[in-house]
């Protein structure tokens, strides 16, 4: 299954290293493929690295593409992450 | 017009006598540009399975820092680790950096930096400040499994070009284990003392040792030839071709000195009037026993069992050990075999992984009384060594042993290991007097053993209060001193009233020149590295006994160091006249 979601970054630092380390946490124990794209740039978010690399700032849209047998659950809990800003 | 070069001529101080011709290489850890070097097919697995505990070390390192700031309530700190921590297990890190080596060949540092360089080049490109930082956080990642790559297996070293003259400001023990004859000529370092571990690997491959050299003064001198002179504590540079071929005479010469006297080890070990000795050897690896029985050594007077470690840093178990030790009981066929116990600790530190801090690495809880309090440990080596010790001779000797009570422990442990084994054998054991107050009651400790055995680098050390390691106390650190050579005629007497033998394997016994004083002590057993075997059997069998005596009694009416040294190097010249090595001057 493949699922496709518009996000927007709400972080006033945007995707900085404290949600980039919740994001990787988050997908540890998905089965799935998860990619983001930014601008004109597609990165496995599975790597904390390429999040950084993105650097999404505040506002930034981001498109999350989940492949995977528990793609349904990943991309909810990716938006939710996204929504409360990863706790901060 | 043609560029002019003088002979120019450095000092140093010599660890390991010895001459050796060639070009410098300079180990310079402090630079993080890793060598590219290529990596065989074959040897993927090992360099995958490297780079991979470089990064759990690594881990283990960040998670420990964290624990440390959680009691200092640094949370951003905490968090930011948290960050590294990920960062070491992001794929970009892992799965694409062992691709990486496999497909280049190339070693890991080598395929991490260039990652490092692509992610400076990506980081800068982006136009948000904060983002842009980022990039020391990869930096300081990679910094740290690079020290980690580097360190213990010492790709450098392992890899430098035939006929190097290896220059460092200081230089590890493991880096001087890493080293292969032929390759590496000799060893140039700002830093280390005349007993450090690093000395005595040196003296054990046979590679010329100097230190307190000015390398600095070294460089720009890439590519051009180098003496190295271990006598005499020099180095030439840029040497004449007159003082060229004069060395490569005098290296003909030593050559040939070194066959005689190897072909002589087939010779009884005893003085001229017929006084024998017994000559052992020490050694730190199965590797080395060919060369023991090359050189007709009467054994193993002290295996270092604390180098099994290498190149690994962490210890075998129980079986592991039991098959090294076994492996070494038979290669020597019934000659006698003294296992010691880890002497961990002090400049052996770092083969632990051990986080003690630098400072007071050679006080506090060392060698025995480390042992005491890492039980299981310590059992595991004990019981390693009895299972062994049914195959052959075997002693085992605790190091660095400062109290009854120390040595009392040790015995209870050895017993319990014994009934647990159901062996009823007893194994004869021994204890390193190495500390002076234990060697003031020497008188108990040989009630209680079945021998003695004297290291003296740390007698000396401490009894002098000497740190060997630190090149700023070198001049300091004399083993010819009349107090350590009282402290050594102590023992041998509190040793002989229970008739119990004394050996003395620390590096004086390797030097020809103190043999005839430590016979003439009282010493019935030298043991000394395999390659010196066949000088200081020579020496043995050109001393006599009476007059070593003598000599030695002469000795212990000496006020200074200087004085014992002056009297030990003219009486070895009268004896042996012959020897190129130790005549020098």
């Amino acid at each position: 299954m493949k699922l496709i979601r518009k996000v927007q970054v709400k972080n006033q630092l945007g995707l900085h290293t404290r949600p980039a380390t919740a994001i990787v946490r988050l997908l540890q124990t998905s089965k799935s493929e998860v990619f983001f794209s930014h601008k004109s740039e597609t990165i496995n978010a599975k790597s904390i690295l390429s999040i950084l690399i993105l650097a999404a700032t505040k506002n930034s849209k981001i498109t999350i593409q989940v492949e995977g047998e528990d793609a349904d659950e990943t991309m909810e809990k990716l938006v939710e992450a996204f929504e409360n800003q990863f706790g901060e | 017009m043609p560029l002019t070069v003088e002979e120019t001529m450095l000092n140093g101080l010599p660890i390991c006598r010895g001459i050796a011709i060639g070009k410098p290489f300079f180990l310079n850890r402090e630079e993080f540009k890793p060598q590219e070097l290529n990596i065989n097919p074959g040897d993927m697995k090992i360099e995958i399975e490297r780079y991979r505990l470089a990064l759990s070390r690594s881990k283990q390192d960040i998670k420990r820092l964290q624990r440390q700031l959680e009691s200092e309530s640094s949370d951003e700190t905490i968090k930011i680790l948290d960050g590294q921590l990920e960062m070491l297990q992001d794929p970009l890190l892992t799965e694409e950096i062992e691709t990486e080596i496999c497909s280049t060949e190339k070693n890991a540092e080598f395929v991490l930096q260039n990652a490092l360089e692509r992610f400076q080049k990506q980081f800068e490109k982006l136009g948000d400040a904060y983002f842009k930082e980022r990039f020391q956080d990869v930096k300081d990642i990679i910094r740290r499994v690079t020290t980690y790559l580097q360190e213990g297996r010492n790709l450098s070293l392992r890899d430098v070009p035939p006929n190097s003259i290896v220059c460092a400001y200081d230089l590890s023990a493991s880096d001087a284990a890493e080293s292969t004859y032929g390759y590496v000529k000799a060893f140039i370092t700002e830093c280390g003392g005349a007993a450090s571990h690093a000395g005595i690997v040196a003296k054990a491959k046979g590679i010329p040792f100097l230190t307190s050299v000015n390398v600095n003064m070294l460089k720009g001198t890439q590519g051009q030839m180098v003496i190295v002179d271990g006598r005499l504590g020099k180095v030439i540079i840029n040497p004449s071709q007159e003082t060229q071929t004069a060395y490569e005479q005098l290296l003909r010469e030593i050559g040939d000195q070194s066959r005689t006297l190897e072909e002589r080890t087939k010779w009884p070990s005893e003085t001229f009037d017929g006084h024998r000795i017994t000559l052992s050897a020490n050694i730190e690896s199965n590797k080395e026993i060919d060369l023991v029985h090359q050189f007709n050594g009467a054994g193993i007077g002290l295996f270092r069992s604390e180098y099994i470690f290498l190149p690994r840093s962490e210890i075998p178990d129980e079986e592991e050990q039991h098959q090294i030790y076994s492996e070494l009981v038979e290669g020597m066929r019934g000659l006698p075999v003294v296992i010691r116990t880890f002497d961990l600790a002090g400049d052996k530190a770092p083969l632990l992984g051990s986080n003690t801090g630098k400072s007071n690495l050679f006080l506090g809880g060392r060698s025995t009384r480390f042992l005491l309090k890492q039980k299981k440990v310590f059992k595991e080596q004990i019981r390693a060594i009895l299972r062994a010790s049914v195959k052959g001779n075997v002693r085992i000797m605790f190091p660095m042993i400062s109290t009854m009570q120390e040595l009392r422990q040790a015995k209870s442990i050895l017993k319990e290991s014994q009934e647990e084994l159901g062996l009823t054998d007893p194994i004869p054991i021994g204890c390193m007097i190495e500390v002076p107050s234990a060697a003031m009651i020497a008188d108990y400790f040989a009630r209680e053993c079945d021998f003695l055995s004297i290291g003296t680098n740390d007698l000396v050390q401490y009894s002098l209060a000497v740190d060997r390691s630190d090149q700023m106390q070198n001049e300091f650190y004399e083993p010819t001193d009349p107090g350590v050579i009282r402290l050594i005629k102590w023992i041998i007497d509190q040793a002989d009233r229970e008739e119990i033998p004394v050996s003395v394997c620390g590096e004086m016994a390797s030097d020809p020149r103190f043999v005839p004083l430590l016979l003439g002590l009282g010493v019935q057993e030298l043991s000394v590295t395999p390659r010196a075997l066949p000088t200081i059997k020579n020496a043995i069998r050109n001393t006599s006994i009476v007059e070593a005596i003598q000599l030695a009694e002469a000795a212990l009416e000496m006020a200074t160091a200087k004085q014992v040294l002056d009297l030990l190097s003219d009486e070895y010249q009268k004896m042996v006249p012959q020897d190129l090595f130790y005549n020098a001057s």
